[in-house]
């Protein structure tokens, strides 16, 4: 175990800096401000702080480390030259407050960024300034806002989501003040029209949907549901989390969307570092771009004085919408995010289309793998699939209630089983509505053999007795840790002696 | 595009195997109608040294703030990452891994953002501290509707907060698209002419859920007027302060003087600026803010064995399970950064912080001696104290000063109109550890000259 707090070195260990330019008695800190006691630090050599940061990266597993079928993350490979080209200079020793003719150079990735996202999703207009998913929903759903007041509609107050909806949506549009309406599914996960005709009227603001949706079924309904949320008067909501999905083979916009948050982190692939940072831009339709953050980045012909400090053709300016709802985020966004996601695009290009057929072909494919290793395996019993579906879209959900009922082997044992076996375990108890939901998506960047391995382990896992899997995992770092303890017994920091 | 798939080639083989007739197959379920016709208007796909040599390009058309000596701050500040922290958080088993949603197999950022947590917590005095929100803007916000949260009940000023009138223009932006859904009211706190907050005034905030109050304030002052603002607000009102982390090195922690709720801009420890993102938000608390407050924490537990152990705890108020009665809708937060920021802070130790503070604070005084000797340049609020910034007033505008400045390789200072519109000849003016006594007298001479200039 190796415990940064337990590095104490001598005092002013650590850090070697150059001197200050003038010794510390001739500042003037009001003295009700001088600090009293410097924080608790530890304080550690260098060599001591490498070896604490190296041991604590071993006891952590990412895409790099093997496999990492998380349903809904969208956990692909992250490669290593966007690194490179966000450590620049020209973007990590930028300042958001520097005048346009400094950011030449950004501001045109910028645009081009906005210009292909407005394409791909068949949107109008696109800003880049929020910097996570659920950040862009709220934005959306905030632009929304400000459009029906513009429009005199304030009696617009209620939000529909399906019960399959990620978290995020409803939490997003309550908290720009907006009363949820959850609707159920069907049967087999796709939306009911019929649940949506009944609460939708003057009162609707918008749907917020994902397509397809959290089960990974593709919402065949969607240009209906669309058309009946317009005849009220409200918006459609694209939740962009599964849009690697359908790039390039349908969009938002011809699915009747007003508007889309794309989470750039998955489909263009930022490093998801543990939790973030992501980047979670929205593109809308005309009707909406009045209302976005400022400032977004518009292009003109350069004037003459311009030329010479041009990066192309055009001189790239900080435009602010007219009916802007100010912003979200203080700067521009997660601009380091953007540059590698832009990286990202750029190896595609046109051919972004394949990046999703790919992503759709790794997913049924595995689908199919599993089911054909647990006929193999005779374990087929302890599984069906969450949805009635012939073909899933990027990702899929299985239930494992039939091995509750039976083995009383839980969806949660099984994820702890497949740690074991060196993977990351998918999504599990979500979407809610699937009984003992495991939610798998490979992404595209795995290979067939290695989707071949993972089903045969998959079922090597659901071989195992029920009381080895509750006492899974047991090669790991720390084997099942105790939430409810840790809740009970908050610890939040390190303790001190005399605390 | 050919690199990265690893089944590219292989389609047939894979789609034969599962008796799929074609990859036009697997996207059956998309209706005709909304099926996307032909490719996608976009450029060829580019190799690596394709794209890297258009990166370099493009990029290299940006003016670095490393290439000329610069002192453009309000917010966002250039101090030295020590290399190590690049080396190690691009450790693959860092970055490509996500929310740990599986503790057993996530242990080391599990402990590394628990070791955060307690770095901040000691860094503010703050017992409670998340692992990050978006970045200082959003985590204002985000505490200003958590103080709404926990007082409204019982506030007297129902629904209503009131922040410093000097909070930068585009993080009241922020605060004010983040309050409206839950309807809060936003009021403004008055200013005297010497920079300082007004504390008569801060009595209008008693009864209401919250101030906010930032430390150095955004004219770089540091105020000692902050200690009294819990006493003059009372109990029931969150008091918020929003800190430069590396001030604190010298400064005392507003948990030792009465802030109930801090928050702020984590980026000068351990990140670049990175054209304003990512960064990271920094937030703590006191208890009465715990079970109401955003984003993620780790707790310290055991696992069955008994063994030392790590897990996200407190879940019960996020959106993937309280969905529409979440404390808040983050989810992807900014682990990655502030693993940076944990970093930097080990590698500084106590007194290797106390020393960066000194360094930034002493590059302020030095030049705010040096130009106490520029005519026609004066220190509107040089009575106070500054930390790493402050204001001067020039004799003509700030627009053209910079111009000047930048024909002359200096990036200059921020100009306050940007702010406040009437403020046309107005400059905060920013160093850290990065500035060097060249640099001062390098600005001092180009002022110098400037003055001269538009006085003749």
């Amino acid at each position: 175990m190796s415990r940064l707090f337990e590095h104490f070195g001598a005092e002013g260990k650590g850090y070697a800096q150059p001197a200050p330019m003038l010794p510390a008695a001739e500042l003037n800190v009001p003295s009700n401000m001088v600090r009293q006691q410097l924080p608790r630090w530890p304080r550690l050599s260098e060599p001591e702080m490498v070896r604490h940061y190296t041991w604590l990266s071993k006891r952590n597993f990412g895409i790099d480390t093997g496999f990492y079928p998380l349903g809904s993350c969208t956990m692909k490979h992250n490669p290593r030259v966007n690194e490179v080209v966000a450590q620049l200079p020209g973007i990590a020793d930028i300042h958001p407050h520097q005048p346009e003719h400094q950011l030449q150079g950004l501001l045109s990735i910028y645009y081009e960024m906005q210009d292909m996202l407005a394409i791909c999703a068949g949107m109008d207009a696109v800003t880049l300034q929020p910097v996570a998913g659920a950040q862009g929903e709220f934005t959306a759903v905030r632009c929304f806002q400000e459009y029906f007041r513009h429009r005199g509609e304030h009696h617009r107050t209620k939000v529909i989501v399906p019960d399959s909806a990620h978290g995020t949506n409803p939490a997003s549009a309550a908290m720009a003040g907006f009363e949820i309406i959850e609707i159920p599914s069907q049967e087999d996960g796709r939306i009911d029209l019929s649940a949506l005709r009944a609460v939708v009227g003057d009162d609707t603001a918008a749907m917020m949907i994902t397509n397809p949706n959290t089960l990974g079924l593709f919402e065949q309904d969607i240009a209906e549901a669309s058309s009946i949320v317009h005849e009220v008067g409200g918006l459609m909501y694209y939740d962009g989390a599964n849009f690697n999905a359908i790039l390039g083979r349908t969009s938002p916009g011809l699915m009747g969307f007003d508007a889309v948050h794309y989470n750039l982190h998955k489909t263009f692939s930022q490093p998801h570092g543990g939790g973030g940072p992501g980047s979670g831009p929205i593109g809308v339709k005309e009707h909406l771009a009045p209302f976005l953050p400022s400032p977004i980045v518009a292009r003109r012909a350069p004037t003459d004085d311009e030329k010479n400090q041009c990066v192309d053709d055009y001189w790239y300016t900080w435009h602010t919408p007219e009916h802007t709802i100010g912003k979200v985020q203080q700067w521009h966004g997660n601009a380091g995010a953007v540059l590698r996601c832009w990286a990202y695009y750029r190896r595609y290009g046109k051919e972004l289309r394949t990046m999703s057929e790919h992503a759709v072909l790794n997913a049924n494919y595995l689908r199919h793998a599993i089911h054909r290793e647990a006929k193999a395996a005779g374990v087929d019993h302890l599984f069906v699939d969450g949805a009635d579906t012939i073909v899933a879209k990027h990702e899929f959900t299985l239930s494992l209630g039939p091995a509750k009922e039976a083995l009383g082997i839980s969806a949660m044992d099984v994820a702890k089983g497949l740690l074991d076996m060196g993977y990351m375990a998918p999504t599990v108890y979500f979407p809610l509505v699937v009984p003992e939901c495991m939610m798998i998506e490979p992404t595209e960047t795995e290979s067939k053999e290695t989707l071949d391995t993972f089903a045969r382990d998959f079922c090597k896992v659901l071989q195992l007795d029920a009381e080895t899997l509750h006492n899974a995992p047991t090669t790991t770092p720390v084997r099942r840790v105790d939430e409810v303890y840790a809740a009970r017994n908050l610890c939040l920091r390190h303790p001190f002696d005399d605390e | 595009m050919v690199d990265q798939l690893p089944n590219l080639g292989r389609e047939e083989e894979m789609l034969k195997e599962m008796g799929v007739a074609s990859i036009d197959a697997l996207f059956a379920d998309v209706p005709e109608s909304v099926r996307m016709v032909g490719d996608l208007p976009l450029p060829d796909a580019q190799s690596e040294e394709e794209l890297l040599a258009d990166a370099k390009r493009l990029l290299g058309a940006n003016l670095a703030l490393g290439d000329q000596p610069s002192f453009l701050g309000a917010g966002l500040y250039r101090n030295f990452v020590p290399s190590c922290v690049f080396q190690l958080v691009t450790r693959g088993e860092f970055l490509t891994s996500y929310t740990p949603y599986q503790p057993e197999v996530s242990q080391g950022m599990l402990q590394a953002m628990w070791e955060f947590q307690s770095l901040i917590s000691e860094l503010i005095a703050m017992p409670i501290t998340n692992l990050s929100l978006y970045d200082g803007s959003t985590a204002a916000a985000e505490a200003l509707t958590c103080a709404v949260r926990v007082h409204n009940r019982k506030a007297e000023q129902k629904d209503t907060v009131y922040i410093s009138e000097l909070t930068p223009p585009d993080r009241i932006s922020v605060i004010h698209n983040y309050c409206q859904g839950a309807g809060i009211n936003v009021e403004m706190l008055r200013h005297d002419e010497n920079g300082c907050i007004n504390l008569e005034d801060v009595q209008r905030a008693r009864g209401s859920c919250a101030v906010y109050v930032e430390q150095p304030n955004p004219l770089g002052i540091i105020d000692g007027g902050y200690p009294s603002l819990k006493e003059i607000i009372g109990e029931t009102t969150a008091l918020i302060v929003g800190v430069q982390p590396v001030s604190l090195g010298l400064l005392e922690a507003p948990g030792n003087y009465g802030a109930d709720i801090v928050i702020g801009e984590g980026q000068p420890l351990g990140s670049p600026i990175t054209g304003g993102g990512p960064l990271y938000g920094i937030f703590g608390c006191t208890q009465p803010y715990l079970r109401l407050m955003p984003g993620r924490i780790v707790g310290r537990s055991i696992d069955v064995d008994g063994k030392e152990a790590y897990c996200l705890t407190l879940s019960t108020r996020e959106q993937h399970i309280r969905r529409h009665r979440a404390t808040s809708n983050i989810c992807t937060n900014e682990t990655l950064i502030a693993l940076m920021g944990a970093m930097h802070m080990s590698l500084l130790g106590p007194e290797g912080l106390e020393q960066l503070a000194v360094r930034n604070m002493a590059a302020c005084t030095q030049l705010k001696r040096l130009l106490a000797g520029v005519e026609g340049v004066t220190l509107p609020y040089d009575g106070q104290s500054h930390f790493n910034e402050f204001v001067v007033e020039l004799p003509a505008s700030t627009s053209a000063c910079l111009a000047y400045l930048e024909a002359n390789g200096v990036v200059g200072g921020f100009d306050v109109s940007n702010w406040y519109a009437d403020k046309t000849n107005q400059m905060l003016v920013t160093v850290t550890d990065q500035t060097s006594q060249r640099d001062l007298d390098r600005l001092v001479e180009c002022l110098d000259a400037w003055t001269q200039e538009v006085s003749a």
